[in-house]
């Protein structure tokens, strides 16, 4: 089954060091390494917004008043079971520290 | 959240590892499993009282590697005990190649000398962390089975003395094949479920890629491993499109490749490029994975590069000349050079006995024959597939495909006839079990919806050459009757005129070997009679009646020979040692005496009566009784031997 864990911008974010850059280049080397990790990568802060609202669709360029300016970012696992995409997610956050993020299983192809 | 789900999650991420590492430590695999075992069960009894530790994988390591070392500190043998602490305590030292030692123990589960379901049990055991009760459920055995398989592979390994070390240059060849192979089953054993229900069952081939992947990284330097990772990669993309919303296959050229994964494809691409960067002449899962990328790149089922995937196909077939194989090929041929030319070579595989029963035989070549606008006989061999499958599946859906297809005529089918003919009252049930093993094998071959009127000489020849064609002549000779037989019921020209029959030679049993003699004579209680005659049986190779029938007048001791009927029978050593004894006070009459004199009602010729003692002539029923009886031990099914195997040859 496949997971899609996402981290979301947090004020208490922690510093980007390179220990923790070697620290994820080898975690991450590993998990690509054993098939568990399909897919990952950065996201830019803001992005362009869409909404729809009554066959009107809004397009809006960010970046955003109210968005922070933090590194977000997702990877794509495939796990036998949502306790192991936990215990993954686990071993991420130990190397990131602080932050938030979700874990949520992806349906479908 | 529940503990016991994520102690599972964990032991399956880390308990290759932690097993292989125990096993560096205690020399035997069986051990190390079940130390790390005991860790697993410490971790189900502490960790909902105390929580999950910070760093499961550490936690999990640190109490198996001190089981080990408890484990050793108790050992008897003191020598041995000082020995493998102070070889650890050394190790501790030096950082460990744990990755080698992963390696290591995949090689070990993998080795040839365990049978192949106990090699995949095994390493889904060791490598996957799966249970006992996850394996049987993922290829449909009993619980119990599996346990068993594990454990005598485990004796199996320790009683050859299997090293745990990785294999040497003269070996690695086929130590990596066996390898690969076992992940190649467990992946197909996934991808197409031979039997059951569903036929994918993802959670094996997902486990399949993992491990492959982890050899792949664990010797990166082999082309062969990266190929076979490209080829369940690409494999794998498909699996989405692969089955209709039913369940039913949907074949390849059919299938939305909107629904390929395009991630595993990107994988398998990527897989592949390291393949070719190791170099090397292309090996059987390199081809392959070629052949399944080819088919990854074409955007459509009509861009194929056919004549690309056929070359490919054609040095598969030079390292893999499996009928499989070459059924593929003529696929492949199909398409890029006609439905006529690979129809030529399907047709050449018809007669391989090897894929009398293989379903996709009859599939393909239904297939071809549909491209050449031969429905008729498309609708039967679709209708032989579905009759040879064990999927479900699979069999409903050959079934539509007959179906969909319409009925050549409308007149009576071997189908319909073989039944109405097994339905007779007038045949004993012995005899209509074996016209009916006969008529099956025609069914399966030929197809329930073919006319009656088709079933000509030719294809009946064709098809006992193929069951048949290396049978004993008895067993050609009456399933030759049988189909004479129904010809005649049927009232259609008797086929079997292409069939010769066969002269059936009595097949001779094997003589007694020398051992097996030489302990009966020294037998205690075999008397002198039975031991001369055995004996004289073996030395002079004569047929039984001739040597019964000789007479003592005709014995010449000392040139070692007798005269009866114009031959002469000739003896050695060992016959002529018991000779004098057995004739002793006697200058005529019949060598061998019967144990009494005849009764008044059997009167004997005076030939076959010994003048000194009135008794008759040792009969031929009589002396293969009591050598019956006395090799009743020596005969595996418990008959006994007849005399005719004391002669070694005619």
């Amino acid at each position: 089954m496949r997971y899609l864990m996402t981290t979301l911008p947090t004020d208490d974010q922690a510093e980007f060091t390179e220990q923790m850059g070697r620290e994820m280049g080898a975690f991450i080397q590993e998990l690509s390494a054993s098939g568990a990790l399909l897919a990952t990568g950065g996201l830019e802060p803001g992005g362009v917004l869409l909404s729809s609202k009554d066959g009107e669709i809004t397009v809006t360029d960010g970046p955003f008043a109210e968005a922070k300016e933090a590194v977000v970012g997702f990877a794509l696992i495939e796990v036998r079971s949502k306790e192991e995409a936990i215990e993954l997610a686990t071993r991420f956050w130990r190397i990131v520290g602080n932050g938030k993020g979700l874990v949520q299983q992806v349906f479908g192809p | 959240m529940d503990v016991g789900r994520t102690v599972d999650a964990v032991w399956k991420l880390e308990s290759a590892k932690i097993i292989a590492g125990l096993t560096r430590l205690v020399h035997d695999v069986g051990l190390a499993e079940e130390l790390a075992q005991d860790a697993l069960v410490a971790a189900l009894e502490q960790w909902p009282e105390s929580g999950v530790p910070e760093n499961p994988g550490a936690w999990l390591t640190a109490i198996a590697k001190r089981r080990a070392v408890d484990h050793i500190r108790r050992a008897q043998n003191l020598e041995r005990k000082h020995e493998l602490i102070a070889r650890e305590q050394e190790r501790e030292a030096e950082p460990e190649p744990e990755q080698d030692d992963v390696l290591r123990l995949m090689f070990m589960s993998c080795h040839p000398v365990l049978p192949t379901d106990a090699r995949v049990a095994l390493t889904l055991r060791l490598l996957g962390g799966l249970t006992a009760a996850e394996i049987a459920r993922a290829f449909l055995v009993a619980e119990p089975v599996v346990a068993r398989r594990i454990a005598d592979a485990k004796r199996t390994l320790a009683e050859a003395g299997v090293a745990f070390e990785l294999p040497g240059p003269g070996e690695l060849a086929e130590r990596l094949t066996s390898v690969l192979e076992v992940i190649y089953l467990v992946f197909n054993e996934g991808y197409s479920a031979t039997s059951g229900d569903d036929l994918m069952r993802p959670g094996l081939t997902l486990e399949a890629l993992r491990l492959g992947n982890l050899l792949a990284e664990l010797a990166p330097q082999e082309a062969e491993v990266h190929g076979l990772v490209a080829l369940m990669e690409v494999q794998e993309s498909r699996s989405a499109a692969r089955t209709g919303p039913g369940g039913e296959p949907v074949q390849l050229h059919e299938q939305n490749r909107g629904l390929w994964d395009q991630l595993r494809i990107r994988r398998g691409f990527a897989a592949m490029l390291r393949a070719r960067d190791v170099g090397g002449a292309p090996g059987p899962y390199v081809l392959q994975a070629a052949i399944a990328v080819s088919h990854a790149q074409a955007r459509t089922a009509a861009a194929t590069d056919w004549a690309g995937i056929a070359s490919l196909y054609n040095l598969l077939v030079a390292k893999v000349p499996t009928p499989i194989v070459r059924l593929n090929r003529a696929v492949a041929v199909g398409m890029a050079y006609g439905a006529g030319a690979g129809l030529t070579i399907v047709d050449e595989l018809a007669a391989d006995h090897a894929l009398r029963d293989y379903h996709l035989l009859p599939a393909i070549r239904g297939d071809l024959l549909l491209r050449l606008g031969r429905a008729g006989e498309a609708r039967r061999e679709f209708e032989r597939a579905a009759s040879l499958t064990a999927n479900e599946a699979e069999r409903a859906f050959l079934t539509r495909r007959a179906a969909d297809l319409p009925v050549e005529a409308d007149g009576p089918t071997l189908g319909r006839a073989a039944a109405d003919f097994l339905a007779r009252r007038d045949l004993d049930a012995g005899t209509l079990r074996s016209y009916g093993q006969t008529l099956r094998r025609l069914r399966l071959a030929l197809g329930d919806g073919l006319p009656l009127d088709g079933l000509d000489a030719g294809a009946v020849a064709r098809v006992f050459d193929t069951a048949w064609g290396t049978a004993a002549a008895r067993t050609w000779n009456r399933h030759r009757a049988a189909v004479r037989s129904f010809a005649a019921w049927a009232s259609i020209p008797d086929p079997s005129a292409a069939l010769p029959r066969r002269a059936e030679t009595r097949s001779r049993p094997a003589p007694i070997d020398p051992a097996g003699l030489g302990g009966l004579l020294e037998r205690p209680g075999v008397p002198l009679r039975e031991r001369t005659l055995w004996l004289l049986l073996r030395e002079s190779g004569a047929a039984v009646k001739t040597v019964l029938s000789l007479d003592v007048e005709a014995l010449d001791l000392d040139d070692r020979r007798a005269r009866v009927g114009g031959t002469w029978v000739n003896w050695r050593s060992g016959t002529a040692r018991l000779l004098p004894a057995l004739i002793v006070g006697r200058e005529r009459g019949p060598l061998f005496l019967a144990d009494r004199r005849p009764g008044p009602a059997r009167m004997r010729e005076e030939a076959d009566l010994c003048p000194h003692t009135g008794r008759g002539r040792l009969s031929y029923e009589r002396a293969e009784y009591l050598f019956k009886q006395a090799t009743k031990s020596l005969d595996p099914v418990g008959n006994g031997h007849t005399l005719r195997q004391l002669r070694l040859g005619d």
